[in-house]
């Protein structure tokens, strides 16, 4: 429970009052404080997600509009009805009042909340570290990560059928968990499988997962186990942030390819949800240039051309073989503080929603998979600026970035969608797949949740 | 499945299949001209709706007299006639039977447009379960909940039978997470690390020892959760160096004179005579010296783990080895030289230098082995005790002539390869020991790749530094009829390569 410096607010019954306050222009005074609150005066009718909904987002205009003492109220009545350990959409908004008290506090004229945010000892949300085992049997829990694992390696696979090397750039949040089957079937596939070669950026990153293990040392084990697979592989790290769209693997990368130019050398560019932490347009230029941006100054703030489509073309420029790009089907870039916390109050009802069919409650695993998401859900909405990493764009706008840095989509074959029907069998019920266009899409319970796609470089 | 052509079938009361239901448009016969997309109807078929209570009913055809339900009015009638009661029995008609397809009664379902009807009428009953009913049925193991009994029986079957099981003791029910989880496993980095630095480990299950062993022969059996030749391996050196060294001297077994090792040995031979069985190559071959051999084999395995008691063994088995043409006063020799005996010990000595000269005194299965002492003493003393103990294993329990002469042959070829470090036998490591040895365990499978330069007996090469750990053990695992044939075992080798533990019953490391 949090506690309050200062005396609670009128109990509900005395709501009516509330209509005395000036919400935002566009109110009209009712006897209700606002429009859609129940009438009754019992906590239960406020279980339904929509009035949760409602509430966050008055909460949110209370914050924007610096109205401390609405804010305050909202938030002790979001508190009684979202519990942290309560059903899935209590859980969902107990995860964004935590974010919205964390934002509270950071905008320095809403000192009363501030207070509260002391007194909300748990506010941050601690990030566990994974070993590697634990993160191998994390990511399976669910078809989320897994489903573009598969759909990814089965088009790597066709895209490199001939070559005598592969060359695997990964850009992945989940630290080379899918390596192990895109190895597994190489070898499997191939009689004489190529050669493989694996680069990843290495960056620290604050972002959950996080992994207790060096790059190093996961990559030694990456390379234990494709020789064990009769597959030679070799590991290259090379630090990099998506802060500056991974500039230096970048030039890495352009470097090697005009000194080793090697034919029958396939390069293959995996991007398992990790391109959505590079700044796109919706952050300001002026913030996120540096002097350290590889990408020419004058072009990135005379034509504001994001980070995020500077990395595409130059991914574009180095003539990949394949492109694979895997990410969550959303939309959390709006600048708009009430905007993004609608779409990400009805996106990430999903993971909260799933969780309950695979991992009891006060399993190590809950908490972790629980906290990830509470981090995101921080992100989303009581960071601002650089420091709000999680910008997710939906699948539409992802086609069309790519279509914009000249590459041309391809449809997953056959194999590859009855590979996928088949693991999302073995998970609970309410996973599915959809085929939208050339991509495929995974979800649950009807509603998308992560896209797959493949590119190619058009001509 | 044949459907009831008479409408009549009204008559018991229930409705039937081609009648509708009371929500539901009469059946509407229809030609479709326009197809559509594959797999779906007969343009010229007649389309059925049928009601959702039409669909879900089961047990429409009830008896009257017990209140049975059946789903077919065919076999209502077949109980009928149980109850002595009159039963009619249907033929199918003669006359041309008009294609039914059937309609999804939902109407947001695909299959409620008549040019995607569904042909079977079990088809769309469970159709119309599965997308539009409740799921009745749940699965206890994991969860998953089914609308349609046989869905769910057939799940039944599947869920929980595929295991895939990492040698941590984490089991998998999907193999992408057990790939994923045995890629990182420590397990997997243990038993590279294992093969690499333990050499005799490459040795599988060539001879087991014989349970009912003597005590000589009864610690290794307590450690043959590892391979058993593994411990066989250095053993087997030993022995031969004992067998070497029994036949530079001169050495011949007195039988009589060492009557209480006499004894000893009896039962050792009998142990490893029961051994022999179980490498049954050796067993085919009657004579007491291959037998002999063989149990030189097992009781390397036994002297393995014994190394102060190992002389006494060794010479017990050089005097086997040498039986009838030249007396041994290996009594003397064995408590005098330890040393010559033990080739672990003495990596420069020249045991090899000496002996083998003498082939003739073994009888003939044993006169490959023979030739390989001769040509490895040609090679100089050497440090590595398993690449001899191997060569030696193999040697023994190939048991035709032919496979005899394969081994020859293979010493011969190993021989020619240009090979520094790994003659022959791979004896000739110049007192590098463990070190060469970690190459000779590396070496790849490609025994028979043309680019390998070094190919040690087993062919095991020692450039290719990505050779599977697992993979090389099973070239050494001999297929079933146990004639370590290096060929057949570098195809078995060829064919289940790569296999690292992934599935339990190929797992080499959890080799009983």
């Amino acid at each position: 429970m949090m506690q309050f410096t200062e005396t609670p607010p009128p109990p509900l019954h005395q709501i009516s009052s509330f209509s005395n306050f000036t919400m935002n222009k566009n109110q009209i005074h009712r006897t209700r404080p606002w429009p859609g609150f129940p009438s009754s005066k019992s906590f239960a009718s406020f279980g339904d997600a929509n009035c949760m909904e409602q509430l966050l987002v008055h909460c949110a205009n209370a914050i924007e509009s610096n109205d401390a003492t609405l804010a305050q109220q909202i938030l002790w009545v979001l508190n009684n009805i979202a519990p942290p350990d309560g059903d899935s959409n209590q859980r969902l908004t107990c995860a964004f009042l935590r974010a919205l008290i964390t934002r509270a506090a950071k905008s320095g004229t809403c000192k009363m909340l501030a207070a509260m945010a002391n007194a909300h000892c748990n506010l941050v949300v601690h990030n566990h570290k994974f070993s590697v085992i634990e993160l191998a049997s994390f990511v399976d829990l669910t078809p989320w990560h897994r489903f573009g694992f598969t759909a990814a390696n089965a088009a790597i696979l066709e895209a490199v059928d001939g070559c005598s090397v592969v060359h695997i750039v990964d850009f992945s949040l989940t630290h080379c968990m899918q390596i192990p089957t895109l190895i597994d079937a190489i070898a499997n596939r191939f009689e004489g499988p190529p050669r493989l070669k694996l680069t990843v950026a290495g960056a620290a990153e604050d972002v959950p997962p996080m992994l207790d293990l060096s790059y190093e040392e996961l990559g030694t084990k990456l390379v234990n186990f494709a020789r064990s697979r009769n597959v030679m592989l070799e590991f290259r790290v090379i630090p990099s942030s998506y802060a500056d769209g991974f500039a230096s693997l970048i030039e890495q990368m352009r470097v090697q390819q005009l000194v080793y130019a090697e034919s029958g050398e396939a390069l293959v560019i995996n991007c398992h949800m990790m391109l959505h932490y590079i700044p796109e347009e919706t952050l300001n230029p002026s913030t996120t240039f540096s002097s350290l941006n590889p990408y020419s100054l004058e072009y990135y703030s005379s034509t504001s051309i994001s980070l995020r489509s500077l990395f595409l073309k130059a991914i574009r420029s180095l003539e990949p073989t394949i492109v694979v790009l895997v990410d969550e089907d959303a939309d959390l870039t709006a600048n708009n503080l009430v905007c993004r916390l609608r779409s990400a109050f009805n996106y990430l009802w999903i993971p909260y929603d799933l969780v309950d069919t695979f991992l009891p409650r006060g399993s190590k695993q809950r908490e972790w998979y629980e906290a990830a998401v509470c981090w995101k859900v921080e992100n989303v909405i009581a960071h601002e600026g650089l420091q709000r990493v999680e910008r997710l764009e939906p699948k539409s706008r992802w086609v069309q970035r790519m279509r914009n840095a000249n590459f041309r989509g391809i449809t997953f074959g056959e194999e590859a969608v009855s590979e996928l029907k088949t693991m999302l069998d073995e998970h609970a019920a309410g996973w599915g797949l959809k085929k939208e266009e050339d991509d495929l899409v995974l979800t649950w319970k009807g509603h998308n949740a992560v896209f797959a796609s493949a590119w190619v470089p058009a001509a | 499945m044949p459907v009831d052509l008479e409408n009549s079938s009204t008559a018991s009361g229930e409705a039937s299949v081609s009648s509708t239901g009371n929500q539901n448009a009469p059946p509407k016969s229809t030609n479709k001209k326009k197809r559509s997309l594959p797999g779906t109807p007969d343009p010229d078929a007649e389309v059925i709706a049928l009601s959702p209570k039409t669909l879900l009913a089961t047990n429409r055809f009830v008896c009257e007299i017990c209140n049975k339900g059946f789903q077919r009015d065919q076999n209502l009638q077949l109980h009928r006639r149980g109850h002595n009661l009159p039963w009619k029995l249907r033929q199918r008609s003669n006359k041309e039977v008009k294609k039914r397809v059937y309609v999804c009664p939902e109407k947001s379902c695909v299959h409620h447009d008549p040019t995607r009807a569904l042909g079977d009428l079990t088809g769309i009953k469970k159709h119309f379960c599965r997308k539009h009913g409740e799921k009745k049925w749940k699965c206890d193991k994991c969860s998953k909940k089914y609308a349609v009994q046989s869905d769910y029986k057939a799940h039944s079957k599947v869920c929980g039978t595929k295991e895939y099981k990492c040698n941590c003791g984490a089991v998998f029910s999907r193999r992408d997470s057990f790939i994923t989880h045995r890629a990182f496993c420590d397990m997997l980095t243990k038993e590279s690390a294992k093969v690499q630095s333990e050499e005799p480990n490459l040795i599988e299950g060539m001879v087991k020892p014989n349970t009912e062993s003597d005590p000589k022969v009864q610690p290794v059996d307590s450690s043959t959760s590892t391979p058993p030749t593994a411990v066989l391996a250095p053993a087997l050196t030993k022995s031969t160096a004992a067998v070497s060294s029994s036949v530079s001297p001169g050495q011949s077994s007195e039988m009589p004179e060492n009557s209480p090792q006499v004894v000893e040995e009896a039962p050792l031979s009998a142990a490893l005579n029961g051994s022999c069985s179980s490498s049954s190559s050796s067993s085919s071959t009657g004579t007491k010296s291959s037998s002999v051999f063989a149990s030189l084999f097992a009781s390397s395995t036994a002297s393995a783990t014994l190394q102060p008691s190992q002389t006494p063994v060794l010479t017990d088995l050089m005097r086997a080895m040498a039986p009838p043409e030249r007396p041994t006063d290996v009594g003397s020799s064995s408590s005098t030289d330890p040393i010559a005996l033990c080739l672990s010990t003495n990596p420069g000595s020249s045991i090899f230098g000496s002996g083998g000269q003498e082939p003739r005194q073994y009888s003939q299965p044993a006169m490959s082995a023979t030739a390989l002492l001769q040509k490895a003493a040609q090679m100089g003393a050497a440090a590595s005790n398993a690449t001899l103990l191997r060569g030696f294993g193999i040697v023994s329990s190939s048991s035709s002539a032919s496979a005899h002469e394969d081994s020859v042959r293979w010493s011969e070829r190993s021989f020619e390869s240009d090979n520094v470090s790994l003659p022959g036998l791979g004896l000739g490591l110049p007192c590098e020991g463990s070190s060469g040895l970690k190459e000779l365990m590396m070496g790849t499978p490609s025994v028979f790749g043309p680019n390998k330069p070094t190919l040690d007996f087993l062919g095991l090469g020692m450039a290719a530094g990505g050779a599977t750990p697992g993979v090389g053990r099973s070239a050494l695992v001999p297929p079933a009829g146990g004639a370590l044939d290096v060929a057949a075992g570098a195809a078995s080798l060829g064919g289940g390569g790569g296999g690292g533990g992934e599935i339990a019953g190929k797992d080499i490391g959890t080799s009983s």
